[in-house]
């Protein structure tokens, strides 16, 4: 029971949430000066007769005061109804559909690599020598600072330009799909890995460590079986951080290696105020997180049932 | 600095069939890249004949996002639309008007009266015919406000209405005589959809547009990739692309790729055959390799122009506009922008332009003591304490509003180094794509740098003509020139036939325009693209210098 009115009551915050992003975007993107009509219809090349443009404003409610617009937007939301891209002249939910499968393969490719090479690198690096710490440390620092961009360069440099391992972008097959993963990877790597040592540090100094230490048990398993189940809370804690960063990172991420997905369509909508697009992809995030942390709060009641007590 | 290292805009009677031999050849005369690495042989093709089969991969720099033309403005149209469209007429080499979807047309005495005969047998990839009720309906769908035509819908304005003679005749009635009428159709943008796709499902033409093109879509990614696929039982190509039948490849694999740097990279490593868009920075290392051909064309219609605000101060007064024009060099500021890619121009139309009246050049010359004598004359005589002139307390400023980047426009920094010189304060400011349209239309700026591409020298009515002027509607006059003589001489020249009257009117209204300075031209605006010589039989319209690949083919 407890879980359930637990599960029912984030569900209730995570519809004020979405509800809460779709007013802030709408707001923000609304106060953005701008006339929407005429950028609709093609900025600098564009000679639009007045009619189009007439057609455009009735068609888009531009003429209509803003909290007719917003009203609209909010019943049409409701609804399921995201709306249609302006540029596009698609619906947004069809524009979004097309570009989540693949950045959700990035996504998910990116959290093959990072997790399992964060929990390799913290669990062999914690407590050893002080000149490998150092050097582990210097290596997160610099992947945790450098911005995606210059990973991403960086890499392409090496391993396309150079090299010609790897396609230099695009979406075909899944040699395509390495360094653009890489780069999205190391990122999340660089700042995970450095939480998980400083708390696998923190635990290896417990009694119960040496209590297992004395009864024998070899190095290597006590750091997997009794000190990463403790050190584990803070990372996953840290799953929101996981999460925004490879929503932000594949908005360059994608740019750099001309990759389709949700990143490169918000880029594309904001830079031509696309409305629809830009709330749809707002509200998707949103939702992303309220589900993540959702399921991050239940995980927690499996890890330490301590927390159930809330 | 060399003029002759500048790769020159090669005039039109060469820009044909640019077999990969001709081409090369041509940059290594050309070019005289000083001895450096020329481009040796290309890869001569296997007994010479073009090969069935293949898919090319093609790069661009830039995605629509529709891809009918009739709805978009976007400069990628041009080389899209050639893939899937046919047009009612094209321009032929010499950039005369030539038959392609109509065999023929008759035009009235008083020049609002087109009649055209339309060629027979010809499908739209869904099966549906190309008859007389189509050509109707693409017009309508030009000007339907839910097209929302950015262009087209402008280009045909003076259409009025149109008759179905028979199944395979067409009378169109303009309402004013508007001879480019018959150039504007034979552009991009103007491609000829499905009439039964326009009547049963407009709204599915961005995606999926339906034309009678030696390709068809076979799927689009939007912000991705468009596939193309050689439509089958195709032969209505026009005269000048010298075939028959069918596309030669199988299929084309468009990829946008938006990064200069990694489309230069990708061709070179061979991830793609061609590049739309090679950026200036890679020119010389794309016609050093003996594996690439490297076009770089210009376009018709304006060249690249810094246009002033004639509607307000500084730039209403004319001495200030020739002082600004004489402070620029423009040879250095086009040699440095362009890497010795782009040409730069003294005239306000292009080169290649129908009717290009060469006794404009030498007129807007670089003249810095001149455009100081011009200053000192109009009274901006002060200078404050950071050197710029002032004229009764206030400093001679010039605010240029661009696009936000990361970097300020090259051609903005370099441009406010030269005004700089004479004592102008160029104050580049930096606005959001959505801000920079308003203020654009509201006509808050000092000056503005652009182009302006179209195939009809009518580039001057758009870009001049007072009734262009942002008003009611969204005009291109973006420089506020309201000059009767010129407004005179413009509108006689739209309404002439081609021949002497068109052409006089044409030559004055160049001249007419080096009186007023509207701005101040800076080069050609450049088509430039690149592909490996394994393809073979690209060739360029006279519309659009971009690549057609209609007969185009894959040695492999």
């Amino acid at each position: 029971m407890a879980v359930l009115r637990r599960v029912l009551t984030r569900l209730a915050v995570g519809v004020g949430v979405l509800w809460g992003a779709a007013t802030l975007t709408f707001l923000a993107v609304h106060l953005i000066p701008g006339d929407t009509a005429l950028l609709i219809l093609g900025g600098p090349d564009a000679r639009p007769t007045a009619e189009t443009l007439a057609q455009v404003r009735t068609d888009y409610l531009l003429d209509q005061p803003f909290t007719v617009q917003y009203g609209s937007y909010l019943g049409h939301l409701l609804q399921g109804d995201l709306g249609e891209s302006y540029r596009l002249r698609l619906p947004v939910t069809e524009a979004i559909g097309q570009q989540i499968g693949a950045t959700a393969a990035l996504a998910a490719a990116a959290v093959v690599v990072a997790l399992p090479l964060t929990f390799a690198v913290a669990i062999l690096s914690a407590q050893r020598a002080a000149w490998i710490r150092s050097i582990v440390s210097g290596i997160e620092v610099v992947f945790a600072a450098t911005p995606t961009f210059i990973i991403g360069f960086a890499l392409l440099i090496v391993f396309s330009f150079t090299l010609r391992w790897f396609p230099i972008g695009g979406n075909q097959g899944p040699a395509a799909l390495v360094l653009p993963a890489l780069t999205l990877a190391l990122a999340i790597f660089g700042t995970l890995s450095q939480v998980l040592r400083n708390e696998l540090e923190d635990v290896l100094e417990q009694p119960f460590i040496l209590t297992a230490r004395s009864r024998g048990m070899r190095d290597l398993p006590v750091r997997i079986r009794h000190a990463l189940r403790h050190a584990a809370m803070p990372v996953l804690t840290m799953s929101g951080f996981v999460v925004a960063a490879l929503l932000g990172g594949s908005v360059v991420v994608e740019t750099l290696f001309s990759r389709q997905g949700i990143g490169s369509l918000a880029l594309a909508s904001v830079y031509n105020k696309d409305l629809p697009v830009i709330i749809g992809i707002v509200l998707l995030s949103a939702a992303v997180y309220v589900v993540v942390n959702l399921v991050i709060d239940l995980l927690y009641t499996f890890i330490d049932p301590k927390v159930v007590t809330a | 600095m060399n003029a002759s290292l500048i790769p020159p805009a090669r005039n039109r009677a060469v820009v044909r069939r640019l077999t990969a031999l001709s081409a090369v050849g041509l940059l290594t005369v050309l070019t005289g890249c000083a001895g450096t690495a020329g481009p040796a042989g290309p890869a001569s093709a296997p007994d010479g004949g073009p090969v069935s089969g293949g898919i090319l991969d093609v790069s661009i720099s830039a995605e629509p996002g529709c891809l009918d033309g009739h709805g978009i403005s976007a400069t990628q149209q041009q080389f899209l639309g050639r893939l899937i469209y046919d047009n009612v007429v094209t321009l032929d080499e010499n950039g005369d008007i030539a038959p392609y979807l109509a065999e023929s047309w008759d035009v009235s005495e008083d020049g609002r009266t087109y009649t055209f005969h339309l060629r027979q047998g010809v499908t739209f990839s869904d099966g549906s015919p190309w008859n007389a009720e189509v050509l109707g309906q693409n017009f309508e769908h030009m000007r339907d406000p839910a097209t929302k035509s950015p262009l087209a819908a402008a280009y045909i304005a003076p259409y009025v209405d149109g008759t179905v003679l028979d199944e395979y005749t067409f009378e169109a009635h303009l309402a004013y005589p508007y001879t480019p009428f018959l150039y504007t159709l034979a552009q991009s943008w103007l491609g000829m959809n499905s009439g039964k796709a326009i009547a049963e499902s407009p709204e599915t033409l961005c995606q999926e547009p339906i034309g009678t093109g030696p390709f068809t879509v076979a799927d689009y990614q939007p912000g991705q990739s468009i596939s193309y696929a050689k439509r089958e039982g195709y032969g209505w190509a026009p005269e000048w692309l010298e075939g028959d039948g069918e596309a030669y490849l199988d299929g084309v694999e468009v990829t946008l790729v938006s990064e200069p740097v990694i489309r230069h990279q990708s061709l070179v490593s061979g991830q793609y055959d061609l590049t739309e868009n090679l950026a200036p920075q890679n020119a010389a290392a794309v016609q050093a390799d003996p594996g690439f051909t490297y076009e770089n064309l210009p376009r018709t219609g304006s060249p690249y122009v810094l246009s002033f605000n004639l509607s307000r101060a500084p730039f209403d007064d004319l001495a200030v506009r020739q002082a600004f024009a004489a402070a620029v060099d423009t040879e250095a500021v086009t040699e440095s922008l362009g890497f010795g890619t782009y040409t730069p121009i003294d005239g306000f139309l292009s080169k290649e332009s129908k009717y290009y009246d060469p006794s404009v050049e030498g007129v807007l010359t670089h003249d810095p003591e001149r455009a100081d004598q011009l200053l000192d004359d109009a009274g901006w005589t002060g200078r404050d304490d950071e050197g710029f002139r002032t004229k009764d307390g206030e400093r001679l400023t010039v605010e240029v509003p661009t696009v936000e980047s990361s970097t300020p426009s090259p051609l903005l920094v370099q441009l406010q180094g030269e005004a700089r010189k004479v004592g102008f304060d160029l104050r580049i400011i930096q606005l959001p794509q959505a801000q920079l349209t308003e203020l654009r239309y509201a006509g808050d700026y000092d000056a503005l740098a652009g182009v302006w591409h179209t195939n009809t020298t009518d580039v001057l009515f758009i870009r001049y003509h007072s009734s262009e002027i942002t008003g009611e509607r969204i005009g291109q006059n973006s420089s506020y020139v309201n000059d009767p003589g010129l407004d005179g001489l413009l509108s006689t020249a739209r309404e002439a036939d081609d021949g002497p009257e068109a052409e006089e009117a044409y030559s004055k209204a160049q001249h007419r325009l080096l009186e007023i300075v509207p701005g101040v031209p800076l080069y050609e605006n450049p088509s430039q693209f690149a592909y490996a010589n394994t393809v073979h039989d690209v060739t360029v319209d006279t519309s659009h210098p971009v690549p057609v690949l209609t007969y185009a083919w894959k040695a492999e």
